[in-house]
């Protein structure tokens, strides 16, 4: 099939947004269906029918959605009330909005735990713990399924 | 104009410490956050104040509890919305700074003459975006109503408004341009939520007409 000429073709919008917890991935499916979950519960199906947000990227803690062009306030304003992917608790913070995905892989600075994860018993369970730029430290709980999420710095860690 | 989160909940009610989340506080736009609960020593990131929440039946209740000492030391002071007769009286105490879980209460409950009564004493009304973003569905459909009902009140009447992120975790706090976002739902302009997210400030430091002194 021919191509559309590119006059002809519906303008996109590209935003890119940063996912938390730090070291999360989550699948690229999951995160079609959580976006669309939000954006069809905030805005309607006719309105994001119009929008046709997609999640095109998903890696290093990135996620890119396209929109069609106008419309990517409100799907930002949708991203912020996604709260879980799969099941996962998440918050989708959206860096910046640009016309191509390649704009935006170069605003992508992907945040890795600065030394090797740790242990540490608190309350009486066992997590790991990870280290981030600024002092940041996250505890995940050790287990297999519905660990806990602290966030602590390193400051609260000595402390206790 | 200090940019301020009316309420936080920090560990142990929440998952996140109040040093992480002042820290991530300065980095979604924020000077400073009201943190409900134990306040230690300040940490790093944006300035901590001390907020105290109030749910009481009866405003008999209320001023009681504005009387016991860890509410005297707190810098803020919410009360939870209830009835017509109880949010009427609510606004008219002296010690109270704002009132908060509007979404939750009847229609009507914060009416014009609680509105009225707010604008004279300075009280706010909260505007928490948890059920924004936490509720789906008719309840969702429900506070953006009453979020309506009270800007168009606010409008006439000149109450200030606070904005509260009401976070549990880091997960739930959300950035100045998400708040705007946000409350463009329910009809608030830009400038209405730069003037709701400065409210706080206004009670810790509120303009006074200048002392000449000497």
């Amino acid at each position: 099939m021919k191509p559309r000429p590119p006059a002809m073709r519906a303008k996109r919008r590209y935003i890119l947004v940063r996912v938390l917890p730090y070291g999360v991935t989550p699948d690229q499916k999951q995160a079609y269906l959580s976006v669309i979950e939000a954006a069809t519960s905030l805005f309607g199906d006719a309105a994001v029918g119009f929008a046709q947000p997609a999640v095109v990227f998903c890696d290093t803690g990135y996620v890119v959605v396209r929109c069609r062009r106008g419309t990517e306030k409100d799907i930002a304003t949708a991203l912020t009330t996604v709260t879980a992917i799969a099941d996962g608790p998440v918050a989708l913070r959206t860096v910046a909005v640009s016309g191509t995905i390649h704009a935006l892989k170069r605003r992508m600075k992907p945040i890795r735990p600065l030394s090797e994860a740790g242990e540490t018993r608190f309350a009486e369970h066992c997590f790991t713990v990870y280290r981030y730029p600024r002092q940041k430290v996250d505890l995940v709980e050790q287990g297999i399924k519905h660990q806990k999420l602290l966030f602590f710095t390193e400051a609260d860690l000595e402390e206790r | 104009m200090k940019v301020t989160d009316a309420s936080v909940y920090p560990y142990p009610t929440g998952d996140s410490t109040l040093a992480r989340m002042a820290l991530e506080a300065t980095d979604l736009g924020f000077d400073s956050i009201v943190a409900i609960g134990e306040v230690g020593r300040q940490p790093l990131g944006a300035e901590v104040i001390r907020g105290v929440v109030i749910s009481a039946a009866s405003h008999k209740e209320v001023i009681r509890r504005v009387r016991e000492p860890a509410v005297r030391r707190a810098d803020v002071v919410f009360v939870n919305a209830g009835d017509t007769s109880f949010n009427r009286a609510v606004v008219g105490l002296r010690e109270v700074n704002g009132i908060r879980n509007i979404h939750a209460a009847r229609r009507n409950a914060f009416d014009h003459v609680a509105a009225r009564s707010a604008a004279e004493r300075g009280v706010a009304v909260d505007i928490s975006l948890a059920p924004i973003i936490r509720l789906r569905g008719t309840r969702r459909q429900r506070a953006l109503e009453r979020y309506a009902d009270i800007l168009s009140l606010q409008r006439r009447y000149g109450f200030p408004l606070t904005i509260s992120s009401d976070a549990h975790s880091i997960l739930e706090q959300r950035s100045v341009r998400e708040v705007r976002g946000l409350c463009a739902l329910f009809g608030m302009t830009g400038t209405e939520v730069s003037e709701a997210l400065a409210s706080v400030g206004r009670f810790i430091e509120p303009e006074q007409p200048v002392r000449v002194v000497g």
